[in-house]
């Protein structure tokens, strides 16, 4: 045995006192009777066992010294010398992998179970005896470091859950030996896990130097074979052919014994849109692609969740997450006196939305408060490259525009229908009554230039753009040599498109792909990029969420992403889709044969040193029951 | 008597109570007992008893003419023969009758015992009776005289209101002797004690039974000593011989105690119905008139 606190020793000198005291003769209180007689004839009796009162005193005495010894004793926190040996610096793995969600038969989760067993080696930790505390979810985390103070540990310990994360715990157990391949004594590593490691190779000391050097692994296990079913592929895409139009894949499969019946609910942004029945056989899958066509509203969100309605023992994996793309209508201005053809045509396109205004009453600062802004025969004055923020369309004036005789009749010479603007546009024989001769501005060396359209060596159009800090992106400008109106192009089938594909070029309006990463995975963020959970989602928004530079999600759900990257989504759903973590089946009896013993439950569930004090109080009750009935004295 | 000590216990309040004792002692006593005590002995009283024949030395006075005149016959006429009854009381004035020494007014043993011995002398005064009143402690310490008639109920007061200070311990035995031996006439004695002797009670009230008394016992006991609840550490004194006894009081120790106080008083109990003694125990916490009237006729000292 050894004492921790051997100062308390020195309280071994009140001993002396007690039995000073003790010997100390008691004031008794003065009462007249008037005869002594009886009291004579009793006592007489007690006389006679004078041994038994003797040692009636001395029981008194001694129950004294031997409270007093067991407080002292309990001060000096004694350790049994054989857990000192044993569990000198203990490294406690608990898993908390998403596996460890499961429920168990009794109703108590996996977690919950491993937290329980954990909690005896936590009250063991003391200053001979530290204790670390690493959890291993998505990646090996050291919750607390070496301690003999026992109320961090239990504090961790309290504040822990399983994530909803896949991982490995070879990485937590080599963590746990890096920790103690620093230290003195002898060591042992005890993991808290639902099942066992996926490898069976035998962990590899670090310590080779020290032949005697061997932590022992054990292994507590917390889980026994279970069934379940889960979500493991729900993903969207757009069809090429029609890119409102989304396609979603679901995969459900059954891990379990026994065929399973269910219902899988299909909602977009929390309204329910499809219930689907499913049917599976014992270990089979079954996969399923439907479309999707989402709402176009500004509020829409894309929002997508697949909700199995089976019971079964991991509810975790019941559920998924995903986004649909949702495109939205860009922001027009049109600055014109008036251009019949262009009004109708951006009224016609359900993707915009625009606003009319007169030269007179266009600033220039409004530019910002729109996706593009179309300017028809009008230039404004004060407009200058890499000084006006917005993105700018014009008809005829431009600020490419150069003196100079304009072009009459102009023949289009290079088209480049890879372009952008040009996509899906023809112009073949266009008729152009005139054009405006255009020059690239040298001043702007910044911007990058494209001329898809020209007409021999001038160009009919420009499509600028330029990358930007303030704020983060990039500034577009689009310039059209002639004037619609002098043209056939509004009667072709082209002028829609070559309008269409401008506005929406100048808007930024490539569709986002929504992005889907698994729980534990790492993404990457842009500087001053932050990511949170959604308040109005149905999972618990995680502390600590918020990051930068790198964010690895350990719940599913949705994460807005602020602000989005740039030609990216807002939007990331993150998913487990662990066949390893939803397959409950693994148990530590199928392989126990491979694995270290199981770890026996410490005897004494207390430090050594309460025991003591609960039996030096019982004692003490004891002493005050027996002097109350004057046994003692 | 060695000195005088005032009691307050027969004051007026008492004095109508024995008022009232006298009257319900006269109810009693109707129809069954007499003022005078009839003797066995012929006398020379009123009272005609029997004839019998003429003997030589015989008075001539009282040989019945008639009955020489009709019969031929000398025959003398009897008379009964008219005695009073002394009554003596052995009151024990030792240390352990004046407890409980309390300041609250509440009567000792000692003054429970006066009352109960006036108000017994007074009854026995009353009848014609010769009472006579001793104290006692490690030996007789005085006697009041003997007295007749309710005129004299004045000397029995006055006698109880003179406590002797110090009769010593109790000596039921010497005080016995010595009584014996002083009284030669026969009659009834009660004896007002604790009986609280360590040479015990039963050779000295055997004397007295064996000397042809009369014998009634009243042992005078305060509910204190009969069930006393102190606990803890203890040093007793004992107020008769200033003797100290530590003690560590426990309600076990406490058990016991009853267990042999209630022995004692059994056996005082059945010690005195065996030998036609009369017994009755008086308590201190019990009123005077239920004293009187209860416990004395209960234990056959007055019907």
């Amino acid at each position: 045995m050894t004492f921790l606190a051997p100062w308390a020793a020195w309280f071994l000198a009140g001993i002396p006192v007690i039995v000073l005291l003790y010997l100390l003769k008691v004031k008794r209180r003065q009462i007249p009777v008037s005869t002594l007689m009886f009291w004579q004839r009793v006592l007489q009796e007690n006389r006679q066992r004078a041994l038994f009162h003797r040692l009636r005193n001395l029981l008194s005495l001694l129950l004294h010294l031997l409270i007093f010894l067991l407080i002292l004793t309990a001060l000096a926190k004694p350790t049994l010398d054989a857990f000192l040996a044993a569990g000198s610096d203990t490294v406690l793995i608990v898993d908390t992998r998403a596996r460890m969600q499961a429920v168990e038969d009794d109703g108590e989760s996996r977690f919950d179970r491993a937290r329980r067993l954990a909690a005896p080696y936590v009250s063991q930790a003391n200053r001979r005896s530290q204790v670390a505390l690493i959890f291993a979810g998505a990646a090996a985390d050291v919750a607390v470091p070496f301690t003999g103070d026992v109320k961090p540990l239990e504090a961790a310990l309290k504040a822990a859950s399983a994530t909803d994360a896949t991982g490995n715990l070879d990485s937590a157990v080599h963590l746990a030996q890096t920790l103690l391949s620093s230290r003195k004594g002898r060591h042992r590593i005890v993991v808290l896990t639902s099942t066992p490691r996926s490898d069976t190779q035998p962990v590899v000391y670090l310590d080779s130097a020290n032949a005697a050097y061997e932590p022992a692994v054990s292994y507590a296990f917390t889980g026994t074979a279970r069934d379940n079913v889960a979500i493991t592929r729900f993903s969207t895409r757009p069809l090429l052919n029609s890119p409102q139009t989304s396609e979603v894949l679901l995969e459900i499969r059954n891990f379990g014994t026994a065929p399973v019946k269910g219902n899988v609910e299909l909602s977009l942004d929390g309204r329910r849109l499809e219930i689907k029945p499913f049917e599976i056989e014992a270990g089979g899958r079954k996969l399923d692609f439907f479309p999707i066509l989402p709402r176009t509203e500004r509020s829409a969100r894309g929002w997508l969740k697949a909700q199995l309605d089976t019971a079964d023992a991991l509810p975790l994996d019941n559920t998924a997450y995903a986004l649909v793309p949702t495109p939205q209508p860009a922001r027009l201005l049109l600055v014109t006196k008036g251009n019949w053809f262009l009004e109708k045509l951006l009224a016609a396109d359900l993707q915009l939305r625009f606003e009319l205004l007169t030269p007179d009453a266009f600033t220039l600062p409004m530019a910002e408060k729109f996706d593009a802004v179309l300017f028809d025969n009008v230039l404004p004055a004060e407009f200058a490259f890499g000084k006006t923020a917005g993105n700018f369309l014009f008809f005829k004036q431009t600020p490419f525009t150069a003196s100079g005789p304009s072009l009459e009749q102009p023949i289009l010479t290079e088209i480049d229908n890879q372009h952008p603007l040009l996509r899906l546009v023809d112009l073949q024989n266009l008729t152009i009554v005139r054009a405006s001769p255009m020059r690239l501005p040298s001043e702007a060396p910044e911007w990058t230039f494209q001329t898809p359209l020209r007409a021999f060596d001038e160009p009919v159009l420009i499509a600028g753009s330029r990358r930007t800090t303030t704020p983060p992106g990039e500034q577009r400008v689009v310039a059209l040599g002639f004037d619609v109106a002098e043209s056939d192009l509004p009667l072709r089938i082209a002028f829609p498109l070559l309008i269409s594909n401008a506005v929406h070029w100048l808007a930024h309006e490539s569709t986002p792909l929504p992005r889907s990463i698994s729980t534990g995975e790492t993404l990457a963020l842009d500087p001053g990029q932050n990511v949170s959970t959604e308040p109005e989602t149905d999972f618990p928004a995680k502390p600590g969420a918020m990051a930068r530079a790198f964010f690895q999600p350990s719940r599913q759900g949705y994460y807005r992403l602020d602000p989005p990257a740039p030609g990216g989504a807002n939007w990331v759903a993150v998913n487990m889709f662990s066949e390893a973590e939803s397959d409950l089946r693994a148990t530590a009896t199928q392989v126990a044969a491979t694995t270290p013993t199981a770890v026996a439950m410490p005897m004494m569930q207390r430090p050594l040193w309460q025991y003591l004090a609960i039996a030096a109080l019982l004692l003490s009750t004891m002493e005050w029951f027996l002097f109350h009935r004057r046994r003692t004295e | 008597m060695d000195t005088a000590t005032t009691s307050p216990i027969f004051d007026s309040a008492f004095l109508s109570k024995l008022e009232q004792l006298y009257l319900l002692s006269r109810k009693l006593f109707r129809g069954e007992h007499r003022a005078e005590r009839k003797s066995k002995q012929l006398g020379s009283s009123l009272e005609f008893a029997d004839y019998r024949n003429y003997s030589g030395g015989d008075d001539l006075r009282m040989v019945d003419w008639n009955i020489y005149g009709r019969l031929d016959r000398l025959v003398v006429k009897l008379f009964e023969q008219e005695q009073d009854l002394h009554i003596d009381f052995l009151i024990d004035a030792s240390a352990s009758m004046r407890w409980p020494e309390t300041s609250d007014g509440s009567p000792s043993k000692l003054d429970a015992a006066c009352r109960i011995a006036a108000s017994l002398a007074y009854i026995g005064l009353a009848n014609l009776d010769r009472v006579n009143l001793h104290w006692f402690g490690s030996s007789l310490q005085g006697d009041m005289g003997l007295s007749r008639g309710k005129s004299q109920f004045h000397k029995v007061l006055e006698f109880l209101r003179r406590v002797p200070e110090s009769p010593g311990q109790t000596d039921l035995r010497t005080t016995c002797q010595t009584f014996a031996r002083r009284i030669k006439r026969r009659g009834l004695v009660f004896v007002l004690s604790d009986l609280f002797d360590p040479g015990g009670y039963e050779e000295a009230l055997g004397l007295l039974r064996h000397n042809q008394f009369e014998l009634h016992v009243v042992q005078v006991l305060d509910p204190s000593e009969l069930r006393p609840r102190m606990t803890g550490d203890l040093r007793l004194v004992e107020g008769e011989s200033g003797m100290a006894f530590d003690v560590t009081a426990n309600e076990s120790l406490l058990r016991r105690y009853h267990e042999e106080i209630d022995l004692f008083i059994k056996d005082l109990g059945a010690f005195c119905l065996k030998r036609g003694i009369g017994y009755a125990q008086a308590s201190t916490a019990i009123p005077f008139e239920d004293l009187v009237l209860k416990v004395l006729r209960d234990g056959r000292i007055i019907q």
